[in-house]
């Protein structure tokens, strides 16, 4: 149920394609962990090594100190949650999810039992009689998932399986993930291209590139102090503007800028983290550090809140919201100047490699 | 505003243009199903007239006198014996035919799409040769004097050569031949068909790759397989050449009784209701392979 | 005469010779149908140009496959062609069906063809003959010399062919169970049926088409079979090691006839007449060797050559030794007779 996770130097290569480049990464008991990273990066090779799907060319992989690699698919005792769900469509929704226990000679009572409970667990408990082909997205995943979890299995992973739900469901399946999860306490690995889906479920996110884990820690830490340029970037909605190395600091745009830490980017050309919820309307210092003239381009009432975007000084935009109160002053109108704060601690710079 | 004057009460709202729209949602589905007609006719010219005439012939002899004799006769042993041996010769076709076209057709289906593309031309390769010239391959390799014979002869394995042909087993072998395609390529399509995932799945599950293929694979490729056996079934009572030039004399086939009563004997009435028979138990076969397979159950009939 | 192959060869050659034959004259045309293949090139080449010729007509070939072909003819009402050349048997049974018009004896001179080579309806033009032939690599200096020792598995042991049909077949069988030659007709069926089930474990072909009988004995896939003459002749003179004896062969004949409702019935009884004449029919035994007239008085028009005379089945010396097919018993038993014949032969 909680089993401890050791991926040691995996390596697996297609032909000249380096799907996976020494990958070494412990997954703690009971632990849900994202590897979240863009197509290609790797992530869902990982995610088939750990289930056996994909044989690696190097490497271990240890489950609670027992060598995982050797074993095949069907002996590994994981729980799996497929990006298309993968129900067996010759098969009712109760006879899926009873599936794993029909093959561990589950007498006929139990099995059906333990599947009524996986399906209750899921909220699908009404539907079990039900044939596959009737049951919509959202009722498949549910479906899916108490298959995963039914026969109690050592981890359980999940390869995109929110991804082919409308985005109102999928931000309502996180939550009941995340829900299903405190619960159950099943070390979990899941995989992800969307940061957002990845923050709001993780205890810990590996950001993967290139077949490489570019940095692993808590979604916090992951958010707020990217390692580099790419994880700043594919995580939250950011823009970049380039900052020099000073004598006494770095420079925007010839101005200082107070950092949170004061030593990133003091001696090479870094990037300043812009983000939309970073920015102020009003503060600063009266030195002018940390200000970034801007430029309203449009601004539209959106009801809960205005959207307005602004154009930053290298000519990339960004949103930015404000509540309808006019707690922040004015609104600017179109084509105003204005300009935007950052707080040191809110101040991040990233360079091009960690 | 006039219409809601002649109207009555509450009701106005729910019948304004009711009947309009009724009959343009008339009009559009008569216009659909007129779409179907020239099929249809097709249907009706090709089909069900020349079977209805069949069925109307079978019940007159020769000098047009209605009579049930074209029936009577056909419990006599040849008849019979004939009878029995086109469904034996089609159940042994189609049951190797499944013994060796369901693996080559798994095979193709894990196979890349490029590779089983190159393999398919070895599959649908005999359909390019005629059906005599196939005939002909195979009794130059079957005969007693033929290759594999000599050859068994010559390497001291056998003394006597095999009777591999001018009989049933030549004529289901030769017929397997023919036939295998029309087993394969359906079957194949149903395979390719089935999400590789789900094999994934099962052994997710915990199932070994024997019982994923049991459990899983198989059940999904029966729709796809009943498919071909119905093809293969049905394509072997009609048999003509093949069993004529490989069974030796010794294998007969309904076709060729068929045939004998209308260019031997002249006789429209007996071969129509020989026909008849021959349809009507096709039918019921096809009818009981639809419950055995369940085939409404699977696919996208739903 | 169930010859199949190289229908369309033949109907090329027959429309080329038609149409060299339509240039010379001007008259009236006339269709006739035939088996197709190097038979009716060969009956063509023979009998039916020249006999066109002098019965001053227009000749056109066509080619049918048996019976089944004539009768859609007749039954469409205008039939498409005026004359058919069939096998005797189904000329007899045709006539039965009343497919034929009647033949014309005043017209056709038919004195010296033998009354079962003819009918009211149908007049045979040439004969062939079903004989015993087995591979001399095989029996070398002792070979079967009649059906008797067909018969006789022990003294000459081998596989056996037969055809699937069963016209010569129940014949050679009553022959080959002891009976004289002049006793076989009419047919005593059960006793030929019984004999045939004692021969059927040693039949290791029942054959299909005459280029199947060919083949089977030249590859000595079996060791003797019953086979047509000109067929056996064809395969020994390939260079296979193979003989044949007219002993106890069984004459058929190939027969002509009008179509009923043919626009052309005088022209074709001329046209028939001519093809019957001795004249033209002793071209038979130099042309079509291994076949031969149907009009005896044809060896006695000239004389022919003694290697001729030996070749042709229908020679006095060939004739005297075989027996003569009578078509119109088999028009009568033909359908009882085939699905018994058939139920023996299937397994």
């Amino acid at each position: 149920m909680r089993s401890k996770v050791a991926i040691q130097k995996i390596s697996k290569a297609y032909g000249a394609f380096i799907a996976l480049d020494d990958v070494s990464l412990d997954i703690n008991p009971g632990e849900f962990l994202t590897l979240l990273g863009p197509s290609g990066s790797g992530k869902t090779t990982l995610l088939n090594v750990l289930a056996g799907f994909v044989r690696p060319d190097s490497g271990s992989v240890t489950v609670d100190g027992t060598e995982f690699l050797t074993l095949p698919p069907h002996r590994r005792n994981l729980g799996m949650v497929f990006q298309n769900y993968a129900l067996f469509p010759h098969m009712s929704v109760r006879s899926n999810v009873g599936y794993p226990l029909r093959l561990r000679g589950v007498p006929k009572a139990e099995l059906d039992r333990r599947a009524g409970e996986a399906l209750d667990l899921v909220q699908m408990g009404h539907l079990a009689d039900r044939g596959v082909h009737e049951l919509s997205g959202g009722q498949r995943q549910r479906v899916a998932l108490a298959r995963a979890i039914v026969f109690e299995p050592s981890m359980l992973l999940m390869d995109e399986p929110l991804s082919a739900l409308d985005k109102k469901l999928r931000e309502h399946m996180q939550l009941e993930l995340k829900r299903l999860h405190q619960r159950l306490g099943t070390t979990t690995v899941y995989v992800t291209h969307d940061q957002r889906e990845a923050l709001t479920l993780s205890d810990r996110i590996a950001l993967i590139n290139g077949g490489k884990v570019v940095q692993l820690g808590t979604p916090d830490e992951i958010y707020d102090r990217p390692r580099n340029k790419f994880v700043a970037d594919f995580i939250g909605e950011t823009r970049f503007l380039p900052v020099e190395p000073g004598a006494s600091g770095p420079l925007l745009y010839g101005r200082a800028l107070k950092t949170r830490d004061g030593a990133a980017g003091r001696n090479e050309k870094s990037w300043l983290v812009v983000r939309p919820e970073r920015l102020r309307w009003r503060g600063g210092d009266d030195d002018g550090s940390n200000r970034i003239d801007a430029e309203a381009t449009d601004v539209i009432y959106q009801g809960d809140s205005y959207l307005i975007t602004v154009r930053l000084p290298d000519g990339a935009e960004i949103d930015l919201r404000r509540s309808p109160d006019m707690a922040g002053g004015r609104l600017p109108d179109r084509g105003e100047g204005i300009r935007l704060w950052l707080a040191p601690e809110h101040t991040i710079l990233v360079t091009d490699h960690a | 505003m006039t219409m809601a004057i002649d109207l009555k009460g509450g009701a106005a709202p729910a019948t304004l243009n009711e009947r309009l729209l009724k009959r343009h949602d008339r009009r559009e589905r008569t216009a659909l199903s007129l779409l179907t007609a020239p099929g249809a006719l097709l249907i009706l010219v090709v089909l069900i007239l020349p079977i209805g005439w069949l069925f109307w012939l079978s019940f007159f002899d020769a000098s047009g006198e209605p009579t049930l004799a074209n029936y009577a006769r056909m419990l006599r042993p040849v008849y019979v014996k004939t009878f029995i041996s086109t469904f034996q010769v089609a159940g042994l076709v189609t049951a190797a035919c499944v013994l060796l076209g369901y693996p080559v057709a798994y095979l193709l289906s894990q196979l890349s799409e490029r590779t089983a593309g190159i393999l398919m031309i070895f599959v649908i390769l005999p359909f390019w040769t005629s059906v005599l010239v196939r005939t002909y391959a195979w009794l130059v390799i079957l005969q007693r004097t033929g290759l594999i014979n000599t050859w068994l002869t010559g390497a001291g394995i056998i003394e006597e050569p095999m009777p591999l042909v001018h009989n049933l087993l030549g004529t289901v072998i030769g017929m397997v031949h023919v036939m295998l395609p029309f087993l394969i390529l359906p079957l194949y399509a149903s395979m390719r068909a089935i999400d590789p995932v789900l094999m994934r799945a099962a052994a997710n599950c915990g199932a070994t790759p024997a019982q994923a293929f049991r459990q899983v694979f198989l059940p999904l490729s029966l729709p796809g397989l009943a498919a071909g056996i119905g093809l293969v079934f049905v394509l072997c009572l009609g048999f003509f050449v093949t069993p004529a030039l490989l069974g030796g004399g010794r294998v007969a086939m309904w076709a060729m009784q068929i045939a004998d009563n209308i260019a031997v004997y002249g006789n429209w009435g007996a071969a129509s209701a020989l026909g008849v028979v021959l349809l009507a138990v096709t039918a019921l076969i096809l009818v009981v392979l639809r419950r055995i397979f369940k085939v409404d159950t699977f696919g996208g009939a739903r | 005469m169930k010859r199949r192959s190289h229908i369309k060869t033949g109907m090329l050659a027959a429309t080329a010779m038609a149409v060299a034959i339509s240039t010379a004259h001007g008259a009236d045309t006339l269709t006739i149908a035939g088996l197709g293949g190097k038979l009716q090139d060969d009956l063509t080449a023979t009998l039916f140009a020249p006999a066109a010729e002098k019965a001053g007509v227009e000749l056109r070939g066509q080619s049918h496959d048996g019976l089944a072909g004539v009768r859609v003819q007749v039954q469409s009402g205008s039939p498409g062609w005026d004359v058919a050349h069939l096998g005797a048997e189904d000329c007899a049974i045709g006539a039965g069906e009343g497919l034929f018009e009647p033949i014309d004896y005043q017209v056709v001179d038919a004195d010296g063809i033998a009354e079962s080579a003819r009918g009211e309806n149908w007049v045979g033009t040439n004969t062939y003959s079903v004989v015993l032939a087995w591979r001399t690599d095989k029996y070398g200096d002792n070979p079967p010399k009649d059906w008797k020792d067909f018969w006789d598995v022990e003294a000459f042991p081998g596989r056996r062919a037969l055809s699937v049909y069963p016209q010569e077949m129940m014949e050679i069988a009553l022959l080959g169970d002891g009976v004289a030659r002049e006793d076989v007709y009419p047919l005593d069926t059960e006793r030929s049926l019984a004999a045939l089930e004692k021969i059927k474990p040693h039949i290791g072909v029942w054959w299909s088409s005459g280029a199947q009988s060919a083949q089977l004995i030249k590859d000595g896939e079996v060791d003797m079979e019953a086979i047509w003459g000109s067929r056996v002749a064809g395969v020994i003179a390939d260079g296979a090691p193979v003989a044949f004896t007219y002993q106890d062969g069984v004459i058929g004949f190939g027969c002509v006839a009008v179509l009923k409702g043919s626009k052309n019935v005088e022209a074709a009884q001329k046209l028939i007449a001519n093809i019957v004449s001795p004249e033209i029919q002793a071209r038979i035994p130099t042309m079509m060797s291994y076949y031969g007239p149907a009009n005896r008085k044809a060896f006695e028009v000239k004389e022919f050559p003694a290697d001729v005379i030996a070749q042709s089945n229908a020679s006095p010396e060939n004739a005297g030794r075989q027996i003569v097919m009578q078509p119109n018993w088999w028009a009568e038993h033909n359908q009882d007779v085939r699905e018994d014949y058939k139920n023996l032969m299937i397994e």
